[in-house]
């Protein structure tokens, strides 16, 4: 029976296809692309002092969280540029900067930021005050005499981080193996879910159900069919990209990420089967999915931190196995953590995933009693 | 192109999606419980970040600090420890997300003016956040360092402390936020909500429509007849834009009532750029369908098209000028960044058609040629 969900699956070719496209060129894209900083933000001046301090506090701004687009000759050009997106943060020096700053007077800079992202705003408002703190702070240590390479001998709290994990903060690690894990995801609930009700809708379900088969052993060898075909492009995917080409770290054991991904897969499987179910034909079972995977990928924990989330909505978090799956990944991969050690994740994942897997099996032969 | 045709088309269609009672409620529930859980679940306040703190030097000083990272809303202390060495378990198992340690003689080496080195370890798994908790701690530091030194430079200099303070900060930054005063972020999360919304759910709707005729066979009652490829393709259309109109509209609703976002722009505007949107996206959805053959392959499709690219490269989670120059071509080429300018523009910036004329043409352009292409590769004749 699994051979024959095999070859079933293999004979749609376009579907072949875009399982290929998903776990090679998808998770490529997602890897390489994406980075969550501050990066070439546009920036307008408005210089009204033009002198050598006000260019040298321009200079500040520089890249790559900053991209000078030049300078605007009259304030009232800033809204047009701001509205239409050009521009994301103005910066307005008043007349007599340097005058006021050698005369030891407070003098302020105004600057509009464009706050209709605000993670942005905030990151470009948090990086603009440090940069002007830091000018102000070399500026007055040289008016009081205090040169700057004598700063060694000023109290100063100096912070010396060190990141763990990831050290070069490579955003491509991150990126990958979270879409590696979200295309599993995916399909893991939509293939078995697609062969049943697929069945279902053709009528051969009724052919199925008169032939000695009972309803465990027609079920079963799609999800093992599926089982199979994901951890393949698994496999793929880890060797063909994540190894080779961003040079991802696999620090713990891959036997035991195998294992835990099947174990994942089996137990993602019961929500598909319970959608399949549910449903007639593959339209509703397609959007029954999206209503349950759409939550599970946002609020797995990669994108929003358990420790972030509303109580309830945190709570609700425990009861979902990808939010296990992606510690346990994350654990394995990254910072290279055996078994013993990420019990406390393998434990509820499995045990959630058992229920769902009976919870589905269950009602999917109900359906045919 | 016949009218009678085209609205015996979009009949038929319409019965057929209300016939089918769960389709036709979760064409409506799904966007709507989306918005709801999203907006009240997806957040990048970075707050709460659990640490634990080894203070080797143990002074007022150093105590003083401390207080910094315990009183702060960003830090959530979690415990002290001797010795950072013992702190690699929790760290791995995300009990903890960084630690902090104080070295010795900190507060002795900043009263003679000498600087003190802090050490921080943190979980760099999810750069994002851990970006963000070093930002914090860069922060708190400066804000530390500011007061030390002032102190250091008032009593080196015989000067009063104020005066010290201020002379220490000559420029002050004024900053203004544009759009969005109290930098909420579900102001500029809900608006983006509406564009990922109607980018997943309109494509889905369409590309199961047509390619369930080619499976169940019935396609061939469209072959057979007189009805023409483009009167077959508009009216195919039509009820799924219908439909995800009204969808727009309960989330326009659900973002500014329930999420009270403020919406400055002008309704009629929007509402013309809202049925752009849902013509392009769905007619994604009318593009994937006219090339598969099988129902699977049509919703794996749609979601890895519209669903990934909806959320990565449409800058509602990054923003497009900090993705690299390949993935900011692939954010061109899709409608999603152009509706997200547009929404943005409407419900925070209140601008109309002038500011955002390009991207209402473009997306005026995608629709025509996605409808093109729909209607150049759906074949009559095919040869299967």
């Amino acid at each position: 029976m699994t051979v024959k969900e095999v070859l079933q699956l293999f004979r749609d070719y376009v579907l072949l296809f875009f399982i290929a496209y998903a776990f090679t060129a998808d998770v490529y894209w997602a890897g390489s692309g994406v980075t969550l900083e501050l990066v070439h933000s546009a920036l307008a001046i408005h210089d009204s002092d033009h002198s050598a301090s006000s260019r040298q506090l321009i200079s500040e701004f520089h890249s790559p969280y900053f991209k000078n687009i030049g300078e605007i000759s009259d304030l009232r050009e800033a809204s047009p540029l701001l509205d239409s997106g050009k521009a994301t943060i103005v910066i307005d020096i008043p007349p007599k900067f340097e005058e006021s700053i050698r005369r030891s007077k407070q003098t302020g800079v105004q600057m509009q930021v464009d706050a209709t992202n605000s993670v942005l705003g905030l990151l470009a408002s948090t990086y603009s005050t440090q940069i002007v703190t830091t000018y102000g702070l070399r500026e007055s240590l040289s008016a009081n005499g205090i040169s700057p390479s004598r700063t060694g001998t000023l109290p100063a709290i100096v912070d010396d981080h060190r990141i763990w994990f990831n050290p070069n903060q490579t955003d491509s690690w991150f990126m990958s193996i979270s879409e590696l894990l979200n295309v599993i995801t995916v399909l893991a609930i939509l293939l078995p879910a697609a062969a049943m009700v697929r069945e279902k809708e053709k009528g051969t379900v009724e052919q199925l159900l008169v032939s000695p088969l009972s309803p465990i052993e027609i079920m079963l060898p799609k999800v093992i069919a599926m089982t199979a075909v994901i951890l393949f492009g698994t496999a793929l995917c880890m060797f063909l990209i994540l190894g080779p080409v961003f040079h991802t770290p696999f620090r713990g054991s891959l036997i035991l990420f195998f294992v835990i991904t099947t174990l994942y897969i089996y137990t993602t499987a019961g929500i598909g089967l319970f959608a399949a179910s549910l449903s007639k034909n593959l339209a509703q079972v397609g959007m029954l999915t999206i209503l349950m995977l759409a939550p599970m990928l946002f609020l797995s924990g990669a994108w929003t931190p358990p420790e972030a989330l509303p109580t309830w909505m945190r709570n609700a978090m425990y009861f979902s196995p990808m939010h296990y799956y992606i510690d346990l990944s994350f654990g394995i991969l990254l910072k290279g953590a055996g078994w013993r050690l990420l019990w406390p994740s393998i434990w509820p994942m499995v045990s959630l995933g058992a229920a769902v897997f009976g919870f589905g099996a269950w009602r999917f032969r109900r359906q045919f009693a | 192109m016949k009218l009678e045709r085209v609205t015996a088309i979009i009949v038929k269609e319409s019965q057929e999606i209300v016939r089918d009672r769960l389709f036709f409620s979760l064409a409506f529930l799904v966007p709507t419980v989306l918005m709801m859980l999203f907006g009240f679940g997806l957040s990048f306040d970075v707050e709460h970040i659990p640490f634990v703190l080894v203070d080797r030097d143990n002074s007022s000083l150093s105590r003083e600090y401390s207080h910094k990272f315990i009183s702060s809303r960003y830090f959530d202390l979690q415990g002290y420890a001797k010795n950072e060495n013992e702190l690699d378990s929790l760290l791995i198992t995300n009990r903890i997300r960084a630690v902090i340690v104080i070295p010795e003689h900190f507060e002795t080496d900043l009263l003679a003016g000498r600087p003190a080195h802090l050490q921080t370890l943190i979980d760099g798994t999810f750069p994002f956040r851990a970006r963000t908790t070093i930002g914090y701690v860069t922060a708190i530091n400066a804000a530390a360092t500011m007061e030390v030194l002032a102190t250091f430079l008032s009593q080196r200099q015989g000067i009063p402390l104020q005066d010290a303070a201020r002379s220490l900060q000559p420029v002050r930054l004024d900053v203004r936020y544009l759009y969005n005063q109290s930098l909420k972020s579900i102001w500029s999360l809900a608006p983006k909500l509406l564009m990922v919304i109607l980018m997943i759910s309109p494509p889905f709707l369409t590309a199961l429509g047509i390619v369930r005729e080619r499976e169940r066979g019935s396609i061939y009652n469209i072959y057979s007849s007189t009805v023409t490829r483009g009167e077959f393709v508009v009216g195919k259309l039509l009820p799924y834009v219908g439909i995800s109109i009204l969808n727009g509209l309960v989330l326009w609703i659900l973002a500014t009532r329930l999420y009270g976002t403020p919406f400055k722009g002008s309704m009629l505007f929007f509402l013309f750029a809202l049925t752009l949107y849902v013509v392009c996206t769905a007619g994604i959805g009318l593009v994937v369908s006219v090339f598969v053959h099988t129902q699977t392959a049509a919703m794996i499709a749609t979601v890895i098209i519209t669903v990934i690219p909806a959320v990565l490269y449409s800058g509602v989670l990054i923003p497009i000028a900090s993705l690299t120059r390949g993935s900011q071509v692939i954010a061109h080429l899709l409608p999603a960044m152009y509706f997200t300018n547009i929404v943005l523009g409407c419900f925070l910036k209140g601008v109309g058609f002038e500011a955002l004329r390009n991207d209402i043409l473009i997306l005026a352009g995608y629709a025509c040629s996605l409808f093109t292409a729909g209607y150049l590769f759906f074949n009559k004749r095919p040869s299967e």
